[in-house]
C-alpha cells in the first residue's frame, strides 16, 4: 500500500510541478521561435534496445528553401530510459551544408503503458549550437492516450536559451499527433506544431517493419502546412529508426 | 492565435493529467507462462470494456519480447522473471501476439469476450476440473495436461 503511494506521489507529483511550472511562466515566457516541426514524440522506452535514426526537414517558403538532417545514436540504460546523441547538420544562406550543433536527449517512460488512464513521459534536452555559445535545454512532457485502434499523442516543452551569442529566454512549444493503427507499416495521422509565429498542421504517415528479434525499422514521413499568413509555407519531414 | 492555442493545450494536459488520477483502481489480474517458448495458455480470456494485468512469467532462460500490435503492447520480459502488461479496456474480438526473439513457437491470442462470460485462467482451470474429475482418475494429471495444452 505504502508502495502504491509512493508510486502515485511519485508520478504525479513530477508530473503536478511541470504542469504548474508551465501555466506559471506561460505569462512570462515566448513560444518557441522559428520552424518548430520536427517529431512528435511516444512515451515509450524498452530495455535492451539500441536505435539509429536519421531525420530529414525541408522548409519551403516565401524566403526560399531551408535543409535540416540529423543523425543519433540511442540506448535504453534502464528499463525505462533511454539516451540519444544527435549531430545536427543544416544547409546555410549560401546553399553550403555543414554541422550545425550537437544534442543529448534523454527520454524517461513515467508510467507503464497502459498502467493507467493515459501513459506519460519526460525528455530532457540539451544542444550546442556549433562555433557559436548558444546553448539550448528543453523539457517536454509527453503524453499517449490510445482509443481503440487510435491514439493521440500530445508534447509540451519548455525551452531554455542561453549564452554569450544570444538572448536567455525561456519558449514553450506543443506538438500534437492523432494517429490511427491501421496496419503495422501504414499508419496514417494528423499533427499540429505550435510556437512563436508558426502554427502548423498536416498529414503524417507512419510504419513499422519487423525483422528478426529486436530488429526492425520505423519510418514516417509528414508534410505539415503553416497557417501564418504566407503564401508559402510547407514543410516535408521525414525520418527513419532502425531499432536492434 | 499561437497564445490562445497554447493555453488551450496546456488546459487539456492539465485536464488530462486529473484524469489519470482518477483510474487507480484494482484490475483483474490474468497470468500466462512462457515455457520452451511457447505461451501456457496460448489463448486467454478476458472481459471486455475491462482495463486487465497480464502477469507474464518467463520460465525459459533467454529473455523474451511480447509483441502485439492489436493489443498496441511490447514489452520485454526477462529470463526466470515476471513482467505486467496492462491491457484494455477492449471492445470482444481477438486480439494476436507473439514472442518477438521466437515469433514460430511463441503465439497467442487474448480473446476479449462480453463480461459475464470471461474467467481467468486459474478459473478456467478449477471449472474444467470440476467438471472432468468424475470422468478422470487422477485430477493432477488432468491438471498437467491441461497446463502443457
Amino acid at each position: 500500500m505504502s508502495y502504491l503511494l509512493f508510486k502515485i506521489f511519485t508520478h504525479f507529483g513530477l508530473l503536478w510541478l511541470i504542469l504548474s511550472g508551465l501555466s506559471a511562466l506561460t505569462s512570462q515566457v515566448a513560444l518557441a521561435d522559428g520552424v518548430v516541426v520536427d517529431k512528435v514524440y511516444h512515451p515509450y522506452v524498452l530495455p535492451n534496445e539500441q536505435e539509429f535514426e536519421w531525420r530529414m526537414l525541408s522548409h519551403q517558403n516565401d524566403a526560399g528553401n531551408s535543409l535540416g538532417q540529423r543523425i543519433a545514436y540511442g540506448k535504453s540504460i534502464t528499463d525505462n530510459v533511454m539516451v540519444e546523441f544527435y549531430i545536427v547538420g543544416e544547409r546555410d544562406s549560401d546553399g553550403d551544408f555543414g554541422l550545425s550543433a550537437y544534442e543529448i536527449e534523454s527520454r524517461w517512460m513515467m508510467t507503464d503503458q497502459g498502467e493507467y488512464w493515459a501513459d506519460w513521459g519526460l525528455l530532457l534536452e540539451v544542444e550546442k549550437v556549433h562555433r557559436l555559445n548558444i546553448w539550448e535545454v528543453s523539457t517536454g512532457l509527453l503524453f499517449e492516450k490510445e482509443f481503440g485502434r487510435n491514439s493521440l499523442a500530445l508534447n509540451a516543452f519548455l525551452i531554455y536559451e542561453t549564452g554569450g551569442d544570444i538572448n536567455s529566454e525561456f519558449e514553450t512549444e506543443f506538438r500534437l499527433q492523432y494517429r490511427y493503427r491501421w496496419l503495422p507499416q501504414v499508419q496514417p495521422a494528423i499533427e499540429i506544431y505550435i510556437g512563436e509565429d508558426y502554427t502548423g498542421i498536416g498529414p503524417t504517415f507512419m510504419g513499422i517493419q519487423r525483422f528478426d528479434g529486436q530488429k526492425q525499422l520505423k519510418w514516417e514521413l509528414g508534410f505539415i502546412t503553416g497557417l501564418n499568413g504566407d503564401d508559402k509555407d510547407h514543410i516535408l519531414r521525414a525520418s527513419i529508426e532502425y531499432e536492434f | 492565435m499561437s497564445q490562445s492555442a497554447v493555453k488551450l493545450m496546456q488546459s487539456v494536459m492539465v485536464a488530462f493529467a486529473l484524469l489519470s488520477f482518477a483510474s487507480l483502481a484494482n484490475r483483474p489480474e490474468f497470468q500466462l507462462e512462457l515455457k520452451n517458448h511457447l505461451f501456457y495458455p496460448a489463448e486467454i480470456e478476458i472481459p471486455a470494456n475491462t482495463k486487465v494485468k497480464l502477469v507474464i512469467y518467463n520460465l525459459d532462460t533467454t529473455p523474451e519480447e511480447f509483441d502485439s500490435f492489436d493489443l498496441n503492447r511490447e514489452k520485454v520480459i526477462f529470463p526466470q522473471k515476471k513482467s505486467v502488461i496492462f491491457i484494455g479496456p477492449l471492445p470482444p474480438g481477438r486480439y494476436k501476439f507473439f514472442g518477438e526473439f521466437n515469433p514460430n513457437s511463441a503465439q497467442g491470442s487474448v480473446i476479449v469476450v462480453p463480461k459475464k462470460a470471461a474467467t481467468n485462467n486459474t478459473n478456467l482451470e478449477d471449472l474444467a476440473l470440476i467438471y472432468t474429475v468424475p470422468l478422470a482418475a487422477n485430477s493432477f494429471l488432468l491438471k498437467e495436461v491441461l497446463h502443457a495444452n
